[in-house]
């Protein structure tokens, strides 16, 4: 049997609502909001009268029901009488009734006109710009004094961090490297064949993978492994009240946390290029052996005179600048973290997501510069 | 004499939304000080407060007299003369517990390693984890971290220990031992204890002086020894949070 509830009028100024059957959760139920219009719509209404019938068992839903009834009758100051009501189900409505309300100033949830949202996402704008610039601030002089040689980092958490992002990253970016190589290859030689000039694939490949690709790609591969493992890492510390335990230990988080990631990656990430630029050479090198009649010695050769040392210190330049941004965007997301796990996740997609839009458009300005320059 | 710690019209708020305003108080040395209040009412919020983590105007608070935003800065200051155990222990997870108790005492102190080490073992057989040190956080349990948490508090023997909830999840054993350890710590050494609590049987049991925080008024509305409260308050909230002790207070 499902629940039952019935208003009738006894006269002009009393309703009757009466309530009988099975009330849970599972079952089906009337909803208080037809009782309390018909209750509004009879303005002579003084008295609601509740009644139990043949109540077999309830659950919360017709506390729900009761506490709907009630409160709209007491919005009309009618007189109700609850004396009838079983014992349990006024203790409960009771008890719901005695919790303190939290009465903060209720945000008005109105659609915010075009002028309000370009205003509010500016304000957004230049509030993440503003933190990521004290940010900057603070890791310079933490990395100004560290040179200075007033702080020190940790030995044990410096060669973690180090081996982290140096000798375990090698098996995806050698995969990641190999596989750009061979590809810029193909490609090159599909188009390059039509005019028999199958030698110049060694130009292509060795150029981009000097110049961007390698720096691109490692820098995107760091992003997506250790910027992200930064953030959430630092961020699980928050959550814990790691970070506060620093604090309060004396123990400044930017050089405890910061510094070491940083440092480790922007002295790492060179030698990854490195790795990264040779390794593609060899996968564009494999490409040009299996499909055309180049030799080893001359595909090595003509690399060799295609690649100038401008390009690999363009490359190195490059690829400290992206390991500095990868782990510092990292670590101050991570330090932003608000105190629960679902943040620590949303914390880590938005480090990598920044870091990759900011590594691409550092290239781009670095592409500028450099062509000023004529480099 | 200068208090300790003294807290003068204190507003505390989250962006708009005001926890509570208008504190005072003093806390003075050798006090075991207690913060009670309902849940919810902004205990960890003033303790955050008191420990300088939110940023608070100046001649709000004062330790020995000096203002906070001054004595924050000092690097001695968070080192040498305050020690927290956090309400979860937060002990930091990439080290070893002896890691964790050991790092204040190679940054602060000029001792050799061999001290050190025996200087950690004794903070942890303290809190009873003797055995335990070169295990990781993440492979005790949660009263465990807490207590080492603790022995991680008073590795350089603070002048001002806070304590967040420090018996919440422990057993009432070890709840006695740790309140027994907080007496001795408080007269043997004189530190000063401020502690935010919801355990009754301390309550009584070690505080000196408490303050009540209302969730309703947003204010203190009961200042005192834990006795005092419970008789004389003419708080019905006082009255009502304390009196499920009562047993415990004249037993
Ligand atoms: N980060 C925050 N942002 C906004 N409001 C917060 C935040 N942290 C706490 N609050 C609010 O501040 C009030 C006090 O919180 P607080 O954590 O200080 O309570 P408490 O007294 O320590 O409670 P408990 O005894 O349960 O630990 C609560 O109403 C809470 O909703
Ligand atoms: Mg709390």
């Amino acid at each position: 049997m499902t629940g039952i509830a019935e208003l009738k009028l006894e006269n002009e100024n009393i309703a009757i609502i009466s309530i009988a059957g099975t009330w849970n959760i599972y079952e089906n139920h009337p909803h208080a909001e037809e009782f309390i219009d018909t209750i509004l719509s009879k303005p002579s209404l003084q008295k609601v009268d509740l009644k139990f019938v043949d109540l077999k068992s309830w659950d919360c839903v017709l506390i729900n029901f009761l506490i709907h009834i009630l409160n709209a009758c007491e919005s009309k100051n009618l007189t109700v009488n609850i004396d009838n009501i079983p014992t349990g189900i006024r203790r409960l409505i009771e008890l719901s009734k005695s919790s303190p309300v939290r009465n903060i100033s209720s945000t008005s949830r109105k659609k915010p006109t075009i002028l309000e949202f370009i205003g509010s996402v500016g304000l957004l704008i230049f509030l993440s710009l503003r933190t990521f610039l004290d940010f900057m601030e603070k890791l310079w002089v933490g990395i100004i004094s560290f040179i200075g040689g007033k702080v020190k980092i940790r030995s044990q958490e410096f060669a973690v961090v180090l081996q982290e992002v140096g000798v375990k990253a090698l098996p995806i970016v050698f995969l990641i490297s190999f596989l750009v190589g061979l590809i810029i290859a193909f490609v090159s030689i599909l188009q390059l064949s039509q005019f028999g000039a199958n030698i110049y694939v060694a130009n292509l490949v060795g150029i981009s993978m000097m110049r961007e690709m390698g720096c691109i790609m490692t820098g995107i591969i760091m992003s997506g492994r250790t910027g992200a493992a930064f953030a959430a890492t630092i961020g699980t510390m928050v959550v814990n009240d790691e970070v506060d335990a620093l604090q309060t230990a004396g123990f400044s988080t930017i050089n405890f946390l910061v510094l070491p990631r940083v440092i480790a990656l922007t002295l790492m990430m060179p030698l990854l290029y490195i790795f990264s630029a040779f390794i593609g050479i060899f996968g564009g090198l494999c490409a040009a052996m299996f499909t055309t009649d180049l030799t080893v010695v001359r595909y090595c050769t003509q690399t060799a005179n295609a690649v100038h040392l401008n390009d690999f210190f363009v490359g190195i330049i490059k690829s400290c600048f992206f390991g500095f941004l990868v782990a510092a965007t990292g670590c101050q997301k991570g330090l932003q973290c608000k105190r629960s796990a679902e943040d620590v996740g949303l914390t880590t997609t938005t480090a990598v997501v920044t870091s990759i839009v900011a590594i691409i458009i550092m290239d781009a300005i670095f592409a500028i510069v450099f062509s000023l320059f004529g480099i | 004499m200068v208090p300790k710690i003294s807290v003068k019209n204190l507003n505390m708020a989250y962006d708009k939304y005001m926890v509570m305003r208008n504190l005072s108080f003093d806390v003075q040395q050798g006090e075991i000080f207690l913060i009670i209040g309902q849940s919810g009412c902004g205990k960890s919020t003033l303790l955050k407060y008191l420990l300088g983590l939110r940023r608070v105007n100046h001649q709000k608070i004062f330790y020995d007299g000096r203002d906070i935003n001054s004595v924050i800065n000092v690097p001695s200051f968070y080192g040498e003369k305050i020690g927290v155990l956090y309400q979860g222990g937060a002990l930091w997870s990439s080290m070893t517990l002896a890691e964790n108790v050991a790092l204040p005492l190679e940054t602060y102190t000029p001792l050799g390693r061999e001290e050190i080490e025996e200087i950690v073992t004794l903070k942890l057989s303290l809190v009873g984890l003797k055995g335990f040190e070169n295990f990781y956080p993440s492979q005790i349990s949660g009263g465990m971290q807490k207590r080492a948490g603790l022995a991680r508090a008073i590795a350089l023997d603070p002048e001002i220990l806070f304590f967040d909830e420090p018996s919440a999840g422990l057993d009432s054993v070890s709840a006695k031992r740790l309140d027994d350890l907080i007496l001795e710590l408080k007269e043997s050494l004189g530190i000063t204890v401020v502690i935010v609590t919801h355990d009754l049987a301390s309550i009584f049991a070690i505080g000196t002086r408490a303050i009540y925080l209302d969730v309703e008024s947003k204010t203190i509305t009961a200042m005192g020894t834990p006795h005092e409260l419970l008789m004389s308050s003419n708080d019905k909230n006082v009255i009502a949070f304390l009196s499920r002790g009562t047993k415990i207070a004249q037993g």
